[in-house]
């Protein structure tokens, strides 16, 4: 039995593993387990084929990628060609990839074998999982509540175990926040750190793909893999090669500031904010420096986010006329898809520009230019990643209620800036999950964090 | 009455990649949707790569032909028009603000330059869409109303299409390359748009047609909306065009996929020097310097090569001399070979010697404009080509022996000139000319036939 994400890949890369016996037994457990949880929309069936590749040249001696062996789960709106990029969505139900993303390409090239594509919300438009055109998706962790989204998909199927590790997207929140309702590390990394082509847009200006996990280092395997500068897209940092992995063996966090704010606490459940404040006093016990920072306009973030994205993705669902696709968007998607085209088509409109769009745009810069100012004082701040606890599957709730969780994970993608999800604890065995937030590319300090939270639980 | 015309005219630039991907440009030489890929198809999930730099150097290089401003130092965002339209892929458009602004050719204000994207090719008849002509790079170029006449807009367009021929950035060949949106409006009435206007010639006819519509429509007492409407070429009329397609508001966004341009200083400088000079302004340049008409330094400068070939010739021989050579003689040779200065094969050299012997009248013109022929189908040394085509120059006996002769011969032409018909000399100078076998200067000859009959009357 192997312990970690880095213990499994090393054991397949040693032979001690069969790369086809790690998917067949993923096969299984998803045959027997998902048509409850409902995480996956498609299996790729040259998995088994793929993962006798990876064996094939093992055992012959020759070189195999960081990821050999290990089972991806690829969410429904990242391509991966012969397999369906539906975006949970009737729109592009039949529509089969022609190209692999750029993030498909660098796994594919680590020897990754990708099992499937995974449930989410309709266009990423949702924060529980439930506007998939293919029914919600449900949470292992906390049977009969939402796993959260939108990669409630990728979320359920590492907690469930159906997989070593997922790609999700996040674009206010969807990988942190099913991270931190199913209890697994999720990682939303730094706007302009890991490529996006061919990943279909929800918004552009804030969309990042990351990793969801079992372990921290699961996720930094999978991060360190997928980041990094391609001459394949114009809207990325100049960042060649990373390293994660071999980083995080280094040290702990003694003598690192951690910044929390006293406006979390204004924003999230008490009994949240509870298990979250433990998990501070555990990183003052591991040599942390806790520092409070002033983040005065934090819940300012989540109205501006929700104009902006909507006229993002106003612009980026254009494409979906009919013409190409079978059915055009506005005639098939579900109500929240609707509502954020009909948003983004209103506030786009000339004369409103200025009364709304360009507010947004003006409350983005205050808000990265608050963080960045919290984040100079020091090296991440901790607190909690959703200020509520799941809903019930089939709860009722107003877009408003459910844009409520989404409130602290925005201002990271507003800013642009990186943040990360690990498992802090549990309240009547629900999972809340903690948010490590770092600064522009401070990926390896947000891990750092996690990993020795991780060691100390 | 007073009116105000302008012009928004879109270009495609000459580059072999399209703006936002790899895809070639060449759309009119292969098959439909074979220049293709999931960036200018608009598949799900395709982002654009970084705009194409060599067509981003060849608007900046456009704008200084025409005297703008280049906007430099600051951001310039790459902006999605959207509208729905089957030739648009993903629904939207790309279009930067302005690269450059404040510009000015022949005394019609250029108001701004903006980089875009050709959309597709929509056949409403088939119901297909070519893609392959979508996001190969345009120029658009904006002026201001200043112009008062169709003439005037016709002629600012002839030398448009001149100035931007001679960036050698556009693209040539016709079929679409250049698209033109025009506004004109009468005073007392709105501003009309025209659009769907594929050639100067149609920009004319479309002016035309609204100057008589809106004079009439004002006549009546009626008012001219402020509209938008259509050419239809084939009928040489405008007509409204559907409000749905003109109401939509364009919605324009920053695209978040691109950065911005910016565009440094030292590289419009670096530009600006390397740039070839605009036409109107070599015409002038040619004008003093030369001394040579404004009508031949028109022509010479007709064409970027033409201008170059000149200047070339003009170093080595009398510059006036070969102006009017190059206007009249060179011009005539290439026409009728249908060739274009950039398909001349002899040298300046070559040309340079041949204007030397004309000037210092070892051959007379005809002559010379038989060995120039020659010249055009196989450079060589026009001294050679002179003594190969037997066009040594006579003995002044050999003339006036030929001269006696003719006059022996053709009496009855004699006479008609004594008695006053001054034709009979050109009929004697033709067959003098035609015994030389072209040998000798028709001027001179006649010259002499006059000189000998004068001599003999007195």
């Amino acid at each position: 039995v192997v312990q970690g994400t880095l213990e499994k890949v090393s054991a397949i890369q040693r032979g001690d593993l069969l790369a086809v016996e790690n998917v067949g037994t993923f096969l299984d457990l998803i045959q027997k387990n998902d048509k409850k949880i409902n995480s996956f929309l498609e299996l790729n069936r040259g998995a088994q084929a793929d993962a006798e590749a990876v064996d094939r040249r093992i055992k012959r001696g020759e070189k195999v990628g960081k990821l050999a062996g290990l089972v991806i789960g690829v969410k429904a709106n990242i391509n991966v060609i012969g397999l369906r990029a539906s975006c949970a969505s009737r729109t592009l139900e039949n529509y089969v990839s022609t190209y692999d993303a750029d993030v498909i390409k660098r796994v594919r090239a680590e020897d990754g074998v990708i099992i499937g594509i995974n449930n989410m919300d309709e266009f990423a438009c949702g924060s529980s999982g439930e506007t998939s055109a293919f029914g919600p998706t449900e949470n292992p962790a906390a049977p009969g509540h939402i796993p959260g989204g939108s990669s409630s998909g990728g979320g359920a199927a590492v907690a469930a175990g159906f997989c070593d590790l997922c790609l999700g997207t996040d674009t206010g929140g969807s990988i942190r926040n099913p991270a931190s309702h199913c209890g697994i590390v999720g990682i939303k990394p730094t706007y302009g750190l890991v490529p996006r082509q061919g990943l279909i847009d929800l918004g552009m200006s804030l969309d990042q793909i990351g990793p969801l996990a079992p372990d921290v280092g699961g996720a930094a395997l999978l991060l360190e893999t997928i980041a990094g500068k391609t001459q394949n897209e114009c809207v990325l940092l100049d960042v060649s090669e990373v390293s994660y992995v071999e980083r995080l063996k280094d040290d702990g966090i003694k003598g690192m500031r951690i910044g929390v704010s006293p406006k979390f606490a204004e924003i999230a459940d008490p009994a949240i904010m509870r298990v979250i404040d433990e998990q501070v006093e555990k990183l003052r016990d591991l040599g942390g420096e806790i520092v409070e920072v002033d983040l005065p306009n934090l819940e300012k973030a989540m109205p501006a986010y929700y104009l902006i994205v909507s006229v993002e993705f106003f612009s980026g669902t254009r494409k979906f006329d009919g013409r190409k696709y079978g059915k055009r968007i506005e005639d098939v998607c579900g109500e929240e898809v609707l509502r954020r085209i009909v948003r983004g088509r209103y506030i786009s409109q000339k004369e409103y520009r200025g009364k709304y769009y360009q507010r947004a745009l003006q409350v983005r810069t205050l808000i990265r230019h608050e963080l960045m100012a919290a984040l100079q004082q020091v090296d991440v701040i901790v607190g909690p990643t959703v200020p509520k606890l799941p809903h019930r599957l089939g709860t009722k709730l107003t877009p408003m209620e459910m844009y409520a969780y989404d409130y602290l994970t925005i201002p990271v993608n507003m800013a642009g800036t990186c943040a990360g999800v690990v498992k802090a604890g549990t309240i009547n065995g629900i999972p809340v999950g903690l948010q490590v937030q770092g600064k522009v590319l401070g990926e390896l300090d947000v891990l750092r964090v996690m990993r020795s939270l991780e060691a100390a639980a | 009455m007073n009116i105000k015309i302008g012009f928004e005219i879109h270009q495609q630039i000459a580059t072999r990649r399209k703006m936002y991907c790899n895809c070639p440009t060449n759309y009119q030489e292969v098959l439909p949707n074979t220049n293709v890929c999931p960036i200018c198809t608009g598949m799900p999930g395709a982002k654009p790569l970084p705009p194409n730099e060599q067509a981003v150097a060849a608007a900046i290089e456009i704008a200084l032909m025409l005297g703008c401003k280049i906007v430099t130092g600051q951001t310039i965002y790459i902006q999605r028009k959207h509208y729905d339209y089957p030739d648009l892929p993903s629904g939207y458009q790309r279009t930067s603000l302005p690269i450059a602004c404040d510009g000015e050719l022949q005394g019609v204000r250029i108001r701004e330059i903006h980089l875009e994207e050709d959309p597709g090719q929509y056949d409403p008849v088939a119901g297909t869409v070519d893609f392959n002509r979508s996001g190969v790079p345009l120029v658009e170029i904006v002026t201001e109303p200043d112009m008062k006449s169709p003439e005037e807009a016709r002629k600012f367009l002839r030398i448009l299409t001149r100035v931007l021929e001679y960036t050698g950035k556009v693209r040539p060949e016709a079929g679409g390359a250049m698209r033109t949106d025009v506004n004109i409006s009468l005073e007392g009435g709105g501003r009309v748009e025209v659009k769907n206007i594929n050639s100067v010639k149609g920009a004319y006819r479309a002016l035309k047609y609204e100057i008589i519509r809106q004079r009439e429509k004002l006549k009546r007492g009626e008012t001219v909306r402020r509209e938008t409407r259509a050419f239809l070429e084939s009928q040489m009329i405008t007509v409204p065009m559907r409000a749905k397609e003109t109401e939509e508001d364009d919605r324009y966004i920053p695209d978040p996929d691109i950065f911005p341009l910016i565009l440094e200083d030292k590289r419009v400088e670096l530009a600006r020097a390397k740039m070839a000079e605009p036409p109107h302004l070599r015409e002038r340049r040619l004008i003093e310097k030369y001394g040579i008409s404004r009508a031949a330094a028109e022509v010479i400068v007709s064409e970027r090569e033409l201008a170059d070939f000149y200047e070339a010739v003009a170093k080595e021989a009398d510059p006036k001399l070969a102006a009017s050579w190059f206007r009249t003689k060179l011009k005539k040779v290439l026409n009728y070979m249908k060739l274009r200065a950039a398909d001349i094969r002899f040298t300046p050299a070559q040309m340079a010697g041949l204007l030397r012997m004309v000037k210092s009248k070892r051959v007379t013109p005809e002559q010379a404009e038989l060995v120039l022929r020659e010249l055009a189908k196989r450079p060589a040394d026009p001294q050679e080509l002179v003594l190969e085509l037997g066009l040594i120059p006579i003995e002044k006996s050999e003339l006036k022996a030929a001269i006696l002769k003719v006059l022996e011969e053709n009496e009855r032409a004699v006479e008609d000139y004594r008695a006053g018909k001054r034709e009979a000399i050109n009929f004697l100078t033709g067959k003098v000319l035609g015994m030389l076998k072209g040998r000798a200067d028709p001027r001179k000859i006649t010259k002499y036939i006059i000189d000998v009959l004068e001599k003999r009357r007195s």
